[in-house]
């Protein structure tokens, strides 16, 4: 039983893919969007910087489920 | 000692005294005090920066009129003219939430054994043991917050649309859609409350296994700059944020 709670846990943490890519492409477009128009820097760090944390968010979603699942009182 | 026992001794919050009002006994968790602790360093600031206020700021005035100005112009920009009703209430959470992520860069200062060996005074032996971590790892607080948020988006809605307006809201633009609007209500303060709380709770763990591996040599400073400082303001921020996002749906 505890082994199987283990593995879903892990299984749980997969939600990292989705935020590892959706964080990726955001930064990717945020360095495409500097390298085409430098003065506007600031503006996009800071959107850059809210839509990964936003993007982030998955990914704990994933890790709460990990949580619960491991520290749950299953019953017994 | 067992890792697992040892994390989840670390992750959950311990009664350390209890109050006992009219016969109610009132159990006060660490949580609670951290957040007192919070709540001391934030009326101290603002109480050390609003004195002797002038009209030409000089020295920590300018400090506290930058702060005010960065939470002005971040809440016009997403709610325009009703900006200044809501000022004060995003400065005062974002203020909080900041310090709070960040306060455990202060668990440095030494329990009470410590400085009993330290210094051998006799009253430090009798404090009892005691860390600093921060309160928003506690899915109560974190809940609170997302339920004072909601409740202020719902307030400020019926404020400025009227009551019957408000509810108008719910079958905009076509009446279809109005289960989703209802659970609209429940899901964001559940997506915001565990977005903090995961997000404090995650970088909290990681900075404790670093601690363990590393027997707290220098290399916790430098991960504690990131996991602590960086990421606490930015969960404080983004919460702030998507508050006002809220807001400004509800009272367009």
């Amino acid at each position: 039983m505890n082994g199987w709670i283990a593995l879903s846990a892990a299984i749980a943490v997969f939600t990292g893919i989705g935020a590892g890519v959706g964080i990726g492409v955001a930064t990717s477009k945020a360095a495409e969007a500097v390298s085409r128009q430098p003065e506007a820097s600031g503006k996009i760090t800071t959107i850059t910087v809210i839509g990964a944390a936003l993007a982030e968010a998955t990914a704990i979603y994933g890790f709460v489920v990990a949580l619960i699942l491991l520290f749950a009182k299953w019953g017994t | 000692m067992d890792l697992g026992k040892y994390l989840s001794h670390v992750m959950e919050s311990h009664v350390v005294f209890s109050l006992n009002i009219f016969g109610v006994e009132i159990p006060i968790f660490d949580t609670i005090i951290v957040m007192w602790i919070v709540m001391a360093i934030v009326i101290g600031l603002a109480l050390y920066f609003t004195r002797n206020l002038k009209q030409v700021p000089e020295g920590r005035q300018n400090l506290i009129e930058l702060y005010i100005e960065f939470v002005t112009n971040f809440t016009k920009s997403t709610l325009g003219h009703h900006a200044k009703y809501f000022v004060p209430y995003f400065g005062t959470v974002l203020l909080f939430l900041a310090i709070a992520n960040a306060v455990s860069i202060f668990s440095i200062i030494p329990s009470g054994e410590q400085l009993y060996h330290l210094t051998g005074i006799k009253f430090f032996e009798h404090i009892p043991e005691f860390e600093i971590r921060p309160p928003t790892k506690d899915i109560n607080v974190t809940v609170c917050m997302a339920i004072m948020s909601i409740i202020l988006v719902i307030g400020a809605g019926i404020r400025f649309k009227t009551f019957k307006g408000f509810l108008k809201s719910f079958l905009e633009p076509v009446p279809i859609i109005l289960p989703f609007k209802i659970l609209d209500y429940f899901i964001r303060p559940l997506s915001l409350s565990l977005r903090l709380f995961g997000n404090i709770l995650g970088a909290f763990i990681v900075m404790e296994l670093i601690y363990l591996a590393s027997n707290g040599f220098v290399i916790p400073a430098v991960f504690s700059l990131y996991f602590d400082l960086f990421d606490g303001l930015l969960q404080a921020y983004i919460f702030v944020f998507l508050t006002s996002i809220y807001v400004a749906e509800a009272i367009e």
